[in-house]
């Protein structure tokens, strides 16, 4: 039942809290050389499942296994996994190579092959022409890579990602998914749990849905998207200004979703180009021109709402 | 991966001037405020403020009032308006620490003195009388021997005209020579003193609050540094590390190891200003010192990671820490000295590393007690510590769920 090749495996992980449920029967299955991108909405019940994982939680039922082993019930295979947290988890008054050097002591490296495990991961996260600046002094992105150079020190064979990318700007963001891929490729399975969507649609080669504690969903991400929307495309109204009572009720009436507390309508059709223009003309014979419409594949932002709406995954 | 926790703590605390303020510069300077209020109020070093007023005007009063206000250990004042109320008021409003009516000719019958005194300066009434009795003895001798006649006359029987006669030449010579400024009558010897101490004035008081002060701050910088554990646990850390094969075991040693070398640096600066401005003889006590020093380090050190480990948040490891800090000093001696508490206080004080530390600090120093009576003090404050170190990892091991 446990896949062999994996070096993660969860099987119907359940964790409870008396009488409430976090975790339900969750399967999970981690290949390395694969990202695997874990979502879901605050509560789903990811971070408990992490916590499972680092061998933190006792799971109530299911098993979960690194490597073959229990994280909880032998703590030596937790060597395999390096922990990227959310937070900046690093001394703030130590240089980048002062830092990788305590977590790669207290990650069990030493001598020679510590001060070979620093160079590899100043290298590998692009880090190393600031190896002598105090964290404090360091850009957002920065903080974020050696963030993850700190969890890799050891050579894990599962990285844990937990929103490795908030807070900071685009190419930042960019510089980080790199850094991630590089790892992949050097064969490290990669668990990231986010909410960024785009990341999670460009980074994973699978995405897992969760909700209140169960897996509702999972697979590549352009299959999971052709599934659930086949050939509707996404629609985007960009409004110039504010709409009125009246003008809001045609943009309803039409199938149009407000995105947030933006001027950014959108809608899924499978008219596609057409049913953008028809849009386009309704609009701006109720006197309301449209900044910009544009048509795109729908995404995995559009999943998620999916999911996240109890009524329409029903 | 104990000793790259040890090196974080040091790393910390070195590019942190703050820090490094108060670990190694306050305790010094508090050690110095503490040690010259506390030995030059050890001795004959008082000088009382105390307000005079004569209301009854005779020949002995005026000469006893004089004598007062030229007393050099004291810093003696007439009231004006000369009203036993003005002196009242002048004591109630903290102007004086005590206040003297010679409401009666001294050689007379009663109580001829009364005295104002404030409880909150309750020492300032025996040194009052005191001062009376050596000016009275010293500058009105006659006065003295007057009264003593008259009060051992219902005992002795009447004298005889003969021996009338010679009392009343001896007040009569002695009132001159008092009045010519030759000292008559010597106070009596009654007591032989013998210093337990050869050595300088005050240095006992001292030793103490070098001891005091050491064991105040070594709590305090060993709860400060101690934070980094929630601070870990708040960055994120403690889950990184958690996620790892080792546990927070080697970070919690790393720390206490740390905060071994804090605690006894800081308790050097305090005992080199010791030696080098108090001549307390550190120097020639080195290994029994050095043996305290580590246990107050170790009992701080581990008592600080228990307290901060068995906290959720900082403010809550804050507050417990600044409650420990403030009442165990107060109880165990740190501020005021132990030999004035009520009997109650001081047991209760041997229930805080305080005491210990303070008593086998002042016991090497003062007293050069044998090594075999620390024994009990030094376990003490390793077993505090040591207790407090397995709080710690019991309670990180915790985190683990």
């Amino acid at each position: 039942m446990i896949e062999a090749r994996a070096i993660l495996n969860l099987w119907g992980a359940e964790v409870s809290y008396g009488s409430r449920m976090v975790l339900r029967g969750v399967d999970l299955t981690l290949r390395p050389g694969e990202i695997y991108a874990l979502l879901g909405p605050n509560g789903a019940g990811k971070s408990t499942l992490i916590q499972a994982i680092c061998g933190r939680l006792r799971l109530t039922a299911g098993e979960v296994s690194l490597d073959g082993r229990d994280p909880w019930s032998t703590p030596a295979c937790r060597s395999l996994l390096g922990l990227v947290p959310q937070e900046i988890a690093l001394y703030e008054h130590l240089t980048v190579r002062e830092n990788l050097e305590v977590f790669g002591r207290l990650s069990g490296v030493r001598g020679p092959a510590l001060v070979t495990a620093v160079v590899t991961a100043m290298g590998l996260t692009r880090v190393t022409d600031r190896e002598h600046v105090p964290i404090r002094h360091l850009s957002g992105g920065y903080q974020r890579r050696v963030n993850i150079a700190a969890a890799i020190l050891h050579q894990p064979r599962l990285l844990i990602l937990d929103e490795p990318t908030v807070g900071v700007d685009q190419d930042a963001r960019e510089a980080v998914d790199a850094v991630i891929r590089d790892l992949r490729d050097t064969g490290v399975a990669v668990l990231i749990v986010t909410h960024d969507m785009e990341q999670a649609d460009g980074l994973a080669d699978r995405v897992g849905f969760l909700r209140e504690g169960k897996k509702v969903m999972e697979g590549a991400p352009r299959d999971l998207i052709q599934q659930a929307f086949g050939s509707e495309m996404e629609i985007l109204v960009q409004l110039s200004e504010e709409p009125d009572g009246e003008d809001e009720t045609l943009l309803i009436e039409t199938g149009l979703q407000r995105r947030g507390r933006t001027q950014l309508w959108s809608m899924l059709d499978a008219g596609g180009y057409a049913a953008a223009s028809r849009i386009d003309t309704l609009l701006r014979q109720a006197g309301l021109a449209p900044r910009e419409i544009r048509v795109r594949e729908p995404s995995l932002q559009n999943l998620f709402s999916l999911v996240a709406d109890w009524r329409r995954a029903a | 991966m104990i000793l790259a926790m040890f090196r974080v703590m040091l790393l910390g605390m070195l590019r942190d001037r703050g820090a490094m303020t108060m670990t190694f510069l306050l305790p010094p300077l508090v050690f110095v405020i503490f040690a010259t209020v506390f030995a030059g109020a050890s001795g004959d070093d008082v000088r009382l403020k105390l307000a005079v007023v004569d209301v009854a005007q005779t020949p002995a009063s005026r000469r006893l009032e004089a004598a007062l206000l030229a007393d050099p250990n004291l810093r003696a004042v007439r009231v004006s308006p000369a009203t036993a109320d003005q002196v009242r008021k002048r004591v109630r409003a903290g102007r004086s620490d005590a206040g003297l009516v010679i409401r009666a000719d001294p050689g007379s019958a009663g109580a001829p003195f009364l005295i104002f005194s404030d409880p909150s300066r309750a020492i300032a009434l025996p040194l009052t009388q005191g001062r009376v009795q050596a000016a009275m003895a010293r500058h009105l001798p006659d006065v003295m021997l007057a009264k003593t006649l008259d009060q051992a006359g219902p005992a002795i029987g009447s004298l005889t005209e003969r021996q009338q006669a010679r009392a009343n030449a001896a007040v009569a010579g002695l009132r001159a020579d008092a009045t010519s400024g030759k000292v008559a009558i010597n106070p009596p010897q009654t007591f032989e003193i013998e210093e337990i101490s050869q050595t300088q004035k005050g240095r006992g008081t001292i030793a103490y609050y070098a001891g005091a002060v050491t064991i105040l701050f070594a709590l305090f910088s060993a709860m400060n540094a101690a934070m980094s554990l929630i601070e870990e646990r708040q960055a994120g850390v403690a889950d990184r590390i958690l996620a790892g094969a080792s546990g927070m075991g080697p970070v919690v040693n790393g720390k206490f190891l740390f905060l071994l070398l804090q605690g006894c640096l800081q308790a050097a600066s305090i005992f080199l200003v010791a030696q080098i401005f108090y001549g307390v003889p550190v120097q020639s006590h080195f290994l029994s010192w050095l043996i305290t020093s580590l246990s107050a380090a170790i009992c701080a050190g581990g008592l600080a990671l228990g307290v901060v480990a068995l906290s959720r948040t900082r403010e809550q490891a804050q507050m417990f820490s600044t409650f420990l800090i403030l009442v165990l000093a107060a109880v165990g001696g740190s501020m005021v000295p132990r030999f004035l508490m009520p009997p109650w206080l001081q047991t209760l004080g041997w229930f805080t590393p305080h005491a210990w530390a303070i008593e086998a600090y002042h016991s090497i120093l003062w007293r050069d007690a044998p090594l075999a009576s620390l024994y009990p003090a030094w376990g003490v404050l390793t077993g505090i510590g040591l207790g407090g170190l397995l709080i710690a990892h019991i309670s990180t091991r915790l985190l683990r769920r």
